[in-house]
This record gives structure tokens, sequence and C-alpha cells, in this order.
């Protein structure tokens, strides 16, 4: 489990994260929506320590970020990772001297899985394709989270269609999934917990099959609530 | 394999109630191997998870069954694959009967347009 507690960091005088308490768990996919202003990424960019804040607690499996505990994290960016000049198949093999827990079968698997090859130019992928090839160096390390930023935004429909066919397949495996996005349209049905951001703040924490359960609401409907308010 | 899901009830429920349709229907018979849950998500685009909630739902309702390290069936207790019939048809006339009441129609005369309907084929 990551357990990010009372999370807060400034910009200068600026406050981009106020409290930001929530907890995403192994095997489930957690969702981090904001509709606006900043805070869903620099969340991310904290668990991965890529970022100083002020104060708060993250933990992974019950233990703060440390050499090994960084071991079972993946971060993906919602840009290209890789240079631009390389093929895909110079990235595979960047990966596989750079990460030891590269497993090569996987990545294979995902390129097929997207029909996409290997002499392909970074270059020349259009931005769902690096959504995608983003989506497969994450899934080909082994690791057990997968920190995941706007993996559906600003893609064409089938990318996205064949990017929430992946979350639904065994190549997700029991991995915890923390994903971020602005809109929620067509992945409800992907995702088990949503944390509702604004402001640097979390307004709301649940999960979708209870929310459904108990209030008869869908995400759209309590994020219209929340953010309206 | 399609359902259109809706987002306010629980998808695990749609999805069983998808499974009992399958039953009522015929596609779905006694005894009958059915997907494991992973590839119910898959086929479904749901949540693993979900599937899985799904599965322990039908399970507790005894449509399925599920012997260790065996894929799960459907029941071959014919008593239940009945009621699944029973239940299915009943929630239907339930709900017609609900959207019609406001309307006030006399009981003979619904009844009488009910059936010119139903021996029509359907367009």
């Amino acid at each position: 489990m990551i357990e990010v507690k009372n999370l807060t960091k400034k910009y200068g005088r600026r406050r981009v994260l106020e409290n930001v308490s929530f907890t995403a768990e192994k095997g489930q996919i957690t969702c981090l929506i904001g509709i606006n202003g900043v805070g869903k990424t620099t969340t991310l960019k904290a668990i991965m320590g890529l970022t100083p804040y002020k104060s708060g607690t993250i933990l992974i499996d019950d233990e703060p970020l440390t050499k090994t505990s960084y071991e079972k994290i993946t971060f993906i960016p919602d840009a290209a990772i890789m240079p631009p000049s390389m093929t895909i198949r110079d990235a595979f093999e960047f990966m596989k001297d750079f990460y030891g827990s590269w497993n090569s079968a996987r990545a294979e698997e995902l390129l097929a899985f997207f029909k996409l090859k290997e002499e392909f130019r970074i270059a020349e992928l259009s931005k769902g394709n690096i959504a995608k090839i983003n989506l497969l160096m994450g899934l080909a390390i082994d690791v057990d989270y997968l920190l995941m930023d706007e993996p559906f935004s600003g893609i064409d429909i089938f990318s996205r269609e064949q990017i929430a066919d992946v979350f639904t397949s065994h190549l997700i495996e029991d991995r915890g999934v923390i994903i971020t996005t602005h809109e929620i349209n067509d992945i409800e049905h992907l995702i088990d917990k949503v944390i509702l951001l604004d402001n640097g703040s979390v307004l709301k924490e649940f999960y979708t099959e209870e929310m459904r359960s108990e209030h008869g609401k869908s995400v759209i409907d309590v994020m219209r609530e929340v953010y309206r308010a | 394999m399609e359902i259109t899901f809706n987002n306010r009830d629980p998808v695990y429920l749609q999805v069983v109630r998808y499974f009992k349709e399958q039953i009522a229907i015929g596609n779905l018979t006694a005894g009958q191997e059915i997907s494991s849950r992973r590839e119910l998500a898959g086929l479904l685009k749901i949540n693993p998870n979900t599937a899985q909630k799904a599965y322990k739902e039908m399970e507790e309702q005894g449509l399925i069954t599920t012997e260790r390290n065996f894929p799960s069936r459907i029941t071959t207790d014919e008593k239940i694959l009945n009621s699944v019939r029973e239940e299915l048809i009943l929630e239907a006339v339930s709900s017609f009967i609900a959207s019609v009441r406001p309307i006030n129609v006399p009981l003979e005369e619904l009844i009488k347009m009910v059936s010119e309907k139903y021996s029509q084929p359907e367009e």
C-alpha cells in the first residue's frame, strides 16, 4: 500500500499541496482527479521522491522511500520518455541495460498487443502511440506500483480504448496503479478508487462500486457535487 | 460479449444480471464452463476486482459453482436455473406496470394491447 499522510508543499509562498492524505492499495487502480490547477503531478512526483516537500509522510508498504522501496515503483510521465532519434528496439535495449528487472518477454507481448513494431522511431510516433510506449515501458519493469501521469489525456479514442484494455487484461497483473486524470469519461469502469483534488487539497476519497451501491451515484455525479459546491 | 453499463448501478450487479439473462435466454446452460475472472474483465472491459466480485456474488446466489483449481461452471441445480427465468420475467413485468400505471389504462384494454403487440413480429 502507498500511504500519503498530510503532504504539504509550497512553491515559494504559494501552497501547492495542503495536508494531502490518501492511500492506494496494491491490486487496485486509484485515480487522482483534479479538474484544474496543480497538485496531481506534484503528488506523484513527491511519492517518487522527485520533488521535495515541506511536511508530511509517504510510506510504501509501511516503509519510507528508500533505495529498496524505490525499486518497487515506476513513474510514467505524460511525455515521451525516450530520445526521439531512438527506435523502439533501441529503447528496449537501453531499458534492459538500465533496469535489472526489465522483462523482455512482457515488452514483446505488449508491443504485439499494441500492434507496434520495433523498427518504429520515437520521433515518428503519434501522441497515442507515445502513451502506449510509455505504458509498455512501465509495465515491462517488474515493480509492484505504477504511477501514471495522465495516461488517457489528449490522445485519440482508439488509443484510449487500447490503453484501457491493458488495464482490464492480465498485463496489469496485481500491481497497484495510481493514475491522474482530469476527465473520467469512459474510464469509470476501470477504476477502483477515486481521490478528488482541488487547489492542492483532497475533497473526497471513495470506492466507485461502494458509491454506486450505497448512493446510486456515478463518479461524475460526485464530481458535480464536489466541484460545483 | 458486450454490455452497455450504466454508471450509477454497481457494475458487479450489472454483470450478475447479464449472466442471468444469458441463462434465461439459454445461451448459458446447466454445467457449462464459463470464462475465468481475468478473461471476463477483459471481455467486458471492466476492472478485474469487479469481475471477481461479480463471481463471488454469483457463487453466493448459487448461480455458479467453483471447485478449487477448476474453471467455474453454471450450476446444474434446475430449481435455481428456473428461478432465474422467473425473476427476470417478474422484474420486466413490474417495471412495465410501473411505467403504464400512471397513464391509468383499464387492465382489459392493456392486456388486449399487450397480446396484440406480442404476437406481432419484432420490428
